[in-house]
């Protein structure tokens, strides 16, 4: 890893699945497009996810709007991708790591695209709530939690693409560890929302909305955390979804 | 980089030593330990050890002059026509050695058939050809079994039906494919227990290559079955096990959708998906 | 990567350039080289036909000269003159009984019945009187076998005996030899005097004489006369010596072959007699003619000039083309067909012989006849065993004595009568008819067994 990690050499991704090494020149430039097409997916539904969650905060209507009109984007992306790596798959049959790396790509590109969904979902809120006058409580609590875990949220996508893009197995392992931060904080929105919605019945409708990006949080987080696993199944070979994942917590735990 | 399963392995020569992955298996047919074979001073093959499953197929794959085809042709003492080969180590066919003095090669190719890379049928007629070891070795009485032998055969092969009306007409005459088939049929005629086959579909077309593989999958309810090829596609269509050999050494072995998708070795991983070894 | 993919760009941009550049001029230069090319192929396909045609040329010349020199062999003229077979010149006592008539007509003078009946023939008209040497000039004239002809029809007919009978004879090889050479009738020849012509002249003008196809050359052996000369002893030599040679090489060669080739450990033993095979093979044949004396006849104390001798000889000579052939035919097996074989536990032997054999036999063929015509054509060698010899009887065994075509041909063509010129071209087309046959037998015999 040390001698790799020169300034000269690529991303951590072509080094570490020796993406430059294949005899067909050709191969290596299509696999090289996909990482980069993967790459630029993830960057564009990061600053979905990030706009989407200003825009609910910020109750920026024009923002909202931008950010579900974009998502056309990253669903045609995902198609291409999609399309790119069937005709790859048909062409090379690639095995092992090519294969292994073709097969997370698929499916990671979905999982982008429901955080595209899922960007949207804020969007759309984002409008009702600015209807709804909801920013004038801007420093509302719950507001404020949003935020707390929007960050959070944020922070771990960002941190899942450079772990992608450098192939990080141990950054990618650390992020499924701290998977249950998110569900807690969620937990501790839907209570505080619920007691608010009990306190005051005609704030029920914001709440909900509001719930319902938190929601849409914790949906980002998981897929966030599939991401990571496709990562350590790529790199490892090892499918660590579900069962394994028990033995990697207990093993963390420990 | 602890956590990375591929190895930096040095790739060098000598580092190879130890073979990843696992050569064992629960019902060896044939278990073959610390195999050295030599062409006069150059050694081919270098301590190699393995076990081909009964009733499985096991392909051995790697670039050429990686000793594959010469290891494969040690297991029914092909070799043994090349004057200055040697071959050193266990060879065990169930609890025989067969290197053992007093074993007759003739013996072991009866129960160890071999099919080779080009369709080589005897300028004999259809029935000539599968009827051909049924007679050198004396196994019918009469010409009632012997025409029994052929036909069963030929099916097995799954070619009886296209040629049960010219059995007279001579082989040669076939197709590639037809002919590739005659030959396993052949083989099988003499009932053995292991075949080996090297690389039996690398002169045919890919539609007569799909009824070969399809034909070895049906084999192998009834034969050990070892393969040589250089289709990487092959090996992982047709077989269980897949060995990879590099510069005479088997570099790793294990079960073939492991080797394919998550192999151990850098260098298998390397000649799989075609990147500079 | 970005590196990666830019320099692979540079690269690709710098071939176009360099293709660009180099465009038109690579396309004059290989249209250019193209017409050099193109020269120089018709002009090596012209040489070629030019030396096939050359050697066609020759071959016709050959044949046609032989032919044309070879017809007079196969016609001869025959006389017919009226034989008188008076007891007296006989010396016959023609009152004797019917079985001892039968012992004295075997012992008859009948040398004496040809020359008067002759003298009889021509003493009349002008010059009745035939003085001695004109007499002898006469029975020149006709062939010393005519008194056997003469002799063979009484004993055939005993009643003939002093009947005036007319009988066909053949005509002597220089009067023949005069016929058939276009001399203008009654005028002297070659040997043929100016009285002898004008004799031949009237026998002609009477309708006496007639030509006929020569059977005789066919049916009898050598002789001193050339009209009574055939090649029959020497064919049947000829074939003896054949058969001897092809039962010994034959076998011996392609079994030689296939232990060098299939069995034999290769070793520095193996490669010494490789070698030596080679050399063998260009050994003068006269050296096997040495060897054949030298051992076959007198160690092992074998009749000379018997054809079991030359086949033993010619076999020596032969073996190395069989076996370099043979091996060479074994060795173009493919190996395949072993490895199958081999494969399905077949032994060596039945590898061998089962596989090998029948593939390689069209070459193994061409191999022997190759050899088996060489051995033909051989003369050098039988001279050392002594199958020179005049030899008038037909061999009917391989240990009697005998020569060969070929060198019947270096004895007539040495003979001193001009009759022989006809019948050393004669007994070449023979042989060459001979080996024509063969080379049939052996290309129907390849086809056989490559259809197999």
């Amino acid at each position: 890893m040390t001698t790799q990690d020169n300034t000269n050499t690529p991303s951590g991704f072509t080094t570490k699945l020796n993406l430059d090494k294949h005899i067909s020149r050709r191969f290596n430039q299509e696999l090289e497009q996909v990482r980069s097409l993967v790459m630029d997916m993830g960057a564009l539904v990061e600053q979905q996810v990030n706009d989407g969650l200003s825009a609910v905060l910020n109750a920026d209507e024009k923002l909202a709007e931008k950010v579900i009109k974009r998502d056309k984007k990253v669903n045609t992306m995902e198609l291409e991708i999609d399309e790119y790596c069937t005709q790859i798959l048909a062409r090379r049959q690639p095995a092992a790591s090519d294969l292994r790396l073709l097969v997370s790509v698929i499916k990671s590109i979905t999982d982008l695209e429901r955080m595209g969904d899922e960007a949207v979902k804020f969007g759309k809120n984002a409008i009702k709530l600015a209807k709804g006058n909801f920013a004038e409580q801007e420093s509302s609590r719950p507001l404020v939690e949003l935020k707390h875990l929007g960050k959070h949220v944020s922070d771990t996508l960002n941190k899942a693409l450079t772990a992608y893009a450098q192939m990080d197995v141990a950054a990618a392992l650390d992020i499924i560890k701290n998977d249950n931060i998110v569900d807690e904080e969620f937990d501790n929105i839907s209570r505080l929302l619920v007691t608010k919605m009990m306190e005051n019945p005609r704030e029920i409708k914001n709440a909900l909305r509001v719930t319902w990006c938190a929601r849409a949080l914790e949906r980002i987080g998981d897929h966030t955390t599939n991401l990571c696993e496709y990562i350590v199944y790529l790199v490892e070979g090892k499918d660590v979804r579900h069962a394994t994942m028990e033995q990697i917590r207990a093993s963390i735990d420990n | 980089m602890n956590n990375l399963n591929i190895k930096e392995n040095d790739l060098s020569e000598l580092a190879l030593t130890e073979t990843v992955g696992n050569i064992y298996a629960d019902n060896a047919k044939m278990s073959i330990r610390n195999a050295d074979v030599y062409y006069g001073e150059k050694q081919a093959i270098h301590n190699i050890s393995l076990d081909l499953a009964q009733h499985q197929v096991t392909a051995l794959i790697g670039p050429s002059g990686c000793g594959k085809s010469t290891f494969l042709r040690c297991l029914n003492r092909m070799n043994d026509t090349i004057d200055i080969c040697r071959v050193t180590g266990q060879l065990m066919l169930d609890n025989d050695d067969i290197y053992a003095k007093d074993l007759d090669p003739v013996l072991l190719r009866a129960r160890v058939g071999m099919v080779f890379q080009k369709p080589n049928p005897f300028p004999k007629s259809i029935y000539d050809n599968v009827a051909y070891g049924a007679r050198i070795h004396g196994l019918t009485n009469n010409k009632t079994e012997l025409d029994e032998i052929v036909e069963t055969s030929l099916q097995k092969a799954g070619l009886f039906n296209e040629v049960k009306d010219r059995l007279k007409e001579p082989g040669t005459g076939l197709s590639g494919g037809q002919q590739q088939r005659l030959c396993i049929a052949r083989t099988i005629a003499v009932s053995p227990e292991v075949i080996l086959m090297d690389e039996p579909a690398s002169a045919l077309d890919p539609i007569a290559t799909a009824i070969i593989e399809e034909l070895i999958d049906e084999l192998k309810e009834k034969y050990t079955i070892a393969i040589v090829t250089h289709s990487m596609q092959q090996a992982a269509r047709v077989s269980q096990h897949t060995a990879y050999f590099h510069m005479g050494k088997l570099v790793e072995m294990g079960k073939t959708e492991d080797i394919f998708t998550r192999p151990e070795h850098k260098l298998t991983e390397n000649y799989i998906t075609g990147r500079f070894g | 990567m970005t590196n990666s993919i830019k320099s692979s760009t540079d690269n690709t941009q710098m071939n176009d350039s360099i293709q660009q550049k180099s465009t038109v001029t690579i396309t004059e230069k290989v249209t250019k080289s193209l017409k050099k090319r193109h020269r120089k192929e018709k002009r090596f396909k012209i040489v070629g036909l030019l030396a096939v045609l050359f050697g066609f040329m020759l071959v016709l010349t050959l044949i046609t000269d032989i032919t044309a020199k070879a017809i007079p062999a196969f016609h001869q003229h025959w006389v017919k003159i009226d034989v008188d077979y008076k007891s007296a010149w006989l010396n016959i006592d023609d009152t004797a009984a019917a079985t001892q008539l039968t012992n004295q007509m075997q012992t008859a003078n009948y040398r004496k019945v040809l020359r008067n009946s002759i003298y009889q023939m021509f003493s009349t008209g002008a010059e009745k009187k035939l003085t001695r040497q004109d007499k002898r000039q006469l029975t020149k004239l006709f062939s010393t076998n005519a008194e056997f002809t003469i002799k063979d029809k009484l004993i055939a007919k005993p009643n003939y005996i002093n009947k005036k009978i007319e009988l066909w004879v053949k005509l002597d090889d220089d009067v023949d030899s005069y016929l058939k050479e276009d001399f203008p009738l009654g005028e002297a020849g070659l040997r043929v005097s100016k009285k002898q012509a004008e004799w031949i002249a009237k026998l002609s003008t009477e309708q006496r004489i007639d030509s006929r196809f020569n059977l005789s050359f066919f049916t009898a052996s050598d002789s001193r006369e050339p009209e009574l000369a055939g090649i029959k002893g020497a064919l049947t030599g000829t074939l003896l010596t054949m058969f001897v040679t092809l039962l010994l090489s034959f076998p011996l060669g392609v079994a030689g072959a296939i232990y060098l080739e299939e069995f034999a450990p290769k070793n520095r033993w193996t490669d010494i007699i490789e070698i030596n095979i080679n050399n063998l093979a260009a050994v003068p044949s006269i050296v096997f003619g040495l060897l054949g004396l030298a051992v076959i006849i007198n160690i092992f104390e074998l009749p000379r000039s018997a054809p079991l001798v030359g086949g033993i000889v010619l076999t020596l000579m032969t073996l190395p083309t069989i076996i370099i052939a043979s091996r060479a035919a074994i060795k173009a097996v493919p190996p395949s067909l072993r490895e199958a074989a081999l494969g399905l536990g077949a032994s060596k032997m039945q590898v061998t012989f089962s596989h090998v054999l029948p593939q390689a036999m069209p070459g193994i063929i061409t191999g022997g006849i190759i050899g088996i015509a060489q051995a033909l054509g051989e003369t050098a060698p039988l001279l050392m065993i002594g199958m020179v010899a005049f030899i008038v009887d037909v061999p009917t065994s391989i240990l009697d004595s005998a020569t060969v075509l070929p060198v019947q041909i270096f004895l007539w063509a040495d003979s001193p009568e001009r009759a022989f010129l006809a019948k050393t071209s004669a007994a070449i087309l023979v042989l060459l008819t001979l080996l024509l046959v063969i080379n049939i037998t052996a290309t129907v015999l390849r086809s056989k067994f490559e259809k197999k």
